[in-house]
């Protein structure tokens, strides 16, 4: 199926589409906006942790974009293995290598939905979308109890198993953790309700 | 029909956009002290935790080998660094690399430091320091406060009168205390003036190689040289030193040095020099390029002084140069361009020792004697161009004005200055506002340690109307000169960064190993909170067993990347002690000629488990 813009219908400015599947093109320059916010999150970090203690003011990172950790993680693995927990490494998550085609994909299906009006794929997409939050919000839950439960029985000092929180703050022994949300997922928020505006200012009166 | 709806949506998302972004969400910077004028005493000293010192002072360590680091205004001792002298707090003359620099020799006497330079003022990169008691040269690096380089430098006998580079680090010249014959040969004192010689040594430096070389030295007059500055500006080509026992006594000197109205001045142009060596005008002498004087001319001159003279000090300007006899009421100021001048014309009194004599007359500008200030020693500079001068006997600071030689100041320190310091007050560029008096005698100016005392170095406000002691420190024998460089000139790093091509190196668990060849163990190993590994593949990881009589070479890398987590390695009962900084990596190297059970332990704090860091040296015995 081939769809050019020439075969949409026509309608006048100010006027509501007659068909009811298209939307409009301020609708579609929002969603062509989207799909650039969702494009360029690939180039920020979504999520990170912070961590400080007395010995450490300044604060120790762990930050994760699509692709990659940063961040002081060998001084964090070191400290870790004190409490028995597995080393963080960019080899030990298979998602840094999908995620970022994941996310690509999700921009080119966007920017597809902004050109093509079509409101039934766009339905399609915010479906995507949430079950992408979803699954991302249970796959680092999922990880962060792996990493805080899963402890060497015979790590030099014994802590109870532990799930550190997505977002907010945990103490562990000297140590005070903020998880917080990335500039990455930010964009990624802000396109989620440029997808909204359309369904809300198209919607069936 | 609400339209505001996508309109509102759209501002939150540029809005939660702009957030993310542009918000500047850390907590607002704390304001600066308020101002100098009203502090007292107690608050212009004070550093509260989380500012720092506005200066670094490097102090000489003297016979300690060392250099010691302060912090101005604070005055609070901040690092030991050892350079001439064994340390076993940092394992320095213990691994492979400081001791060969130290070679057989256990310590050192550290004179005067002297930093790097471009244009005459300090870059902070580098600091040069001269032993007198075994005649070396040394380099440090200031991005690690650690020592590259240190050469022995042959027919020099005690480089008193150095360190002092040039404008741009082209030399370092190190002009020698003691004359001996040339070669160090034995000579009967009988044949002192005609066989023995005050060598000066060139040196110059590789910032590449961070190594040290002599390209060629003088073979000045039997004569003691005492201290030196380089020239600055208009007088950058040239160079002045101090000499004592131009009466060449070799024996009781306190009387027989002490007998010749004047001495001299050395002044020397040490671009004609280079220029002599290029053109080969100098002799062959035990591999050194040596210019004799008497037989190489030009270059250099005399200048009469009264008589044993100690410092010698260049205005910032570098029109000036006062110098002052030392016992002595007054100081005498020079001028360079009356020297030129007379050079110039050949407006000479004779010639000593084949150099020629200028007239004191035709290179003096003025005598300065401040009422009663007895035993001038050396003069620092503020940003004006003030002169500070130590006076040793009336036990006081004087400040004058070079330009009048009136006396503005004075104010008496505790006790018996030697040398003094100001900010960056030896530069093209001084920044007035500090001063330290290197006082030789603390007597009872701290708690009581017996009848062995500390020296004592006391911190002068130099920014009010008149001078005062705001602070006063004691210090290890024994600062003979320091420097003082603004804090931000040096640029430290805390971790060392990985070396991919070094060979010594491992920076995982799993690449760690022992190598067998022949009659050698080779360690490849790593530090990290809290063990030691050596060879992860094995079943105790942190032991290293070899047999009576194997030459063991231990390279240990310190993979903890992290701020002040520093290692140490020492084997218990084997006399031995190495450290590893942050990402470092070091090589111990010995025989194992003692059989028997060693432990192996941390030596430098590193963890709540560093007691815990050990390990096992296990020596099978021969059969």
């Amino acid at each position: 199926m081939s769809i050019s813009i020439d075969a949409l219908p026509p309608f006048k400015k100010g006027e509501i589409p007659v068909d009811r599947k298209y939307f409009s093109t301020t609708s579609s320059i929002l969603l062509i906006t989207a799909s650039a916010l969702i494009a360029a999150s690939l180039f920020f970090p979504w999520w990170g942790m912070e961590f400080f203690a007395p010995q450490y003011p300044e604060g120790l990172n762990i930050i994760v974009y699509p692709n990659k950790l940063e961040g002081e993680i060998d001084i964090v693995n070191g400290l870790n293995h004190y409490i028995g927990m597995k080393n963080f490494s960019e080899a030990n998550f298979p998602e840094l290598r999908y995620l970022p085609f994941l996310i690509g994909g999700l921009a080119i299906l966007t920017l597809i939905t902004g050109l093509l009006k079509r409101k039934a794929i766009l339905f399609l997409l915010i479906g995507f979308f949430i079950i992408g939050g979803m699954l991302g919000v249970w796959d680092l839950h999922r990880w962060l109890k792996d990493f805080g439960t899963n402890l060497s029985p015979t790590a030099p000092i014994t802590v109870e198993p532990f799930i550190p929180p997505i977002i907010g703050e945990n103490t562990l022994a000297n140590f005070i953790t903020h998880s917080y949300l990335g500039s990455g997922f930010y964009m990624v928020a802000a396109a989620f309700i440029l997808l909204i505006i359309p369904l809300w200012k198209e919607r069936r009166r | 029909m609400k339209k505001w709806v996508p309109a509102a949506s759209g501002l939150l998302a540029g809005f939660l956009a702009a957030t993310v972004f542009f918000a500047d969400l850390s907590p607002a910077q704390r304001s600066e002290a308020s101002n100098d004028t009203n502090k007292s005493n107690a608050e212009k000293v004070y550093v509260p935790f989380g500012e720092k010192d506005e200066y670094y002072l490097f102090a000489s360590g003297g016979h300690s080998g060392q250099m010691f680091i302060y912090g101005v205004p604070s005055m609070r001792h901040i690092r030991t660094v050892p350079v001439f002298s064994k340390d076993s707090a940092t394992g320095y003359g213990w691994d492979t690399h400081s001791k060969e620099m130290l070679g057989d020799y256990t310590w050192g006497d550290l004179h005067h430091p002297a930093f790097s330079e471009k244009d005459g003022d300090y870059d902070g990169k580098y600091m040069f320091a001269t032993d007198v008691g075994n005649s070396r040269a040394a380099l440090m690096n200031l991005e690690t406060f650690t020592v590259k380089d240190i050469i022995n430098v042959p027919n020099t006998s005690g480089p008193h009168c150095a360190a002092f580079v040039t404008s741009n680090t082209e030399y370092m010249f190190l002009p020698t205390r003691f004359a001996v014959p040339i070669g160090r040969e034995y000579a009967s004192l009988d044949e002192y003036s005609e066989k023995y010689r005050g060598v000066m040594s060139a040196v110059t430096f590789d910032d590449k190689k961070e190594k040290l070389n002599i390209a060629y030295q003088v073979a000045l007059p039997p004569w003691s040289y005492d201290l030196s500055d380089a020239g600055k500006k208009v007088s950058a080509d040239w160079a002045v030193m101090t000499t004592y026992n131009t009466e060449e006594a070799t024996t009781n000197l306190e009387i027989n040095a002490s007998q010749a109205d004047r001495d001299y001045i050395v002044l020397f142009n040490w671009k004609e020099l280079e220029k002599m060596i290029k053109d080969g005008q100098y002799d062959e002498v035990t591999g050194q390029k040596m210019i004799f004087p008497e037989k190489h001319k030009g270059g250099i001159y005399l200048v009469p002084v009264a008589k044993s003279p100690h410092g010698v000090d260049v205005t910032p300007d570098g029109k000036r140069f006062i110098a002052s006899g030392k016992l002595a009421p007054a100081m005498t100021v020079f001028s360079f361009e009356k020297a030129f001048e007379a050079i110039k014309k050949e407006d000479f009194a004779g010639e000593r020792n084949g150099i020629p004599v200028l007239k004191y007359e035709s290179v003096m500008e003025k005598e300065v004697n401040p009422e009663n200030a007895l035993g001038p020693l050396h003069t620092q500079f503020d940003e004006k161009g003030m002169a500070y001068t130590t006076m040793f006997i009336s036990s006081e600071i004087v400040k004058w004005d070079p330009n009048t030689g009136e006396t503005l100041d004075r104010v008496p320190v505790q006790y018996s200055p030697g040398h003094s310091v100001a900010a960056e007050g030896d530069t093209v560029d001084p920044d007035g506002k500090y001063l330290i008096a290197l006082n030789k005698i603390a007597k009872d100016s701290y708690l009581s340690v017996g009848p062995s005392h500390p020296e004592s170095m006391q911190l002068i406000d130099l920014s009010g109307k008149k001078m005062e002691v705001i602070q006063s420190s004691p210090v290890n024998p024994e600062p003979h000169y320091a420097q003082m460089i603004k804090a931000d000139k040096i640029k430290t790093i805390s971790v060392y960064p990985k070396d991919e091509n070094n060979p010594d190196a491992v920076y995982s668990q799993d690449q760690t190993k022992i190598v067998r060849k022949g009659n050698e163990v080779h360690v490849y190993g790593i530090a990290m909170r809290s063990k030691f590994i050596f060879d992860a593949k094995v079943e105790r990881p942190d032991q290293i067993e070899v047999n009576e009589g194997d030459k063991v070479v231990i390279h240990l890398t310190n993979i903890d990347f992290d701020q002040d987590i520093t290692h140490g390695f020492a084997i218990n009962g084997y006399d031995l002690n190495i450290e590893v900084q942050p990402g470092q990596t070091n090589t111990i190297e010995f025989t194992a000629d003692k059989a028997g059970t060693f432990p192996i332990y941390c030596t430098n704090f590193c963890s709540a488990l560093h007691q815990e860091m050990t390990g096992y040296f296990l020596v099978k015995p021969k059969k």
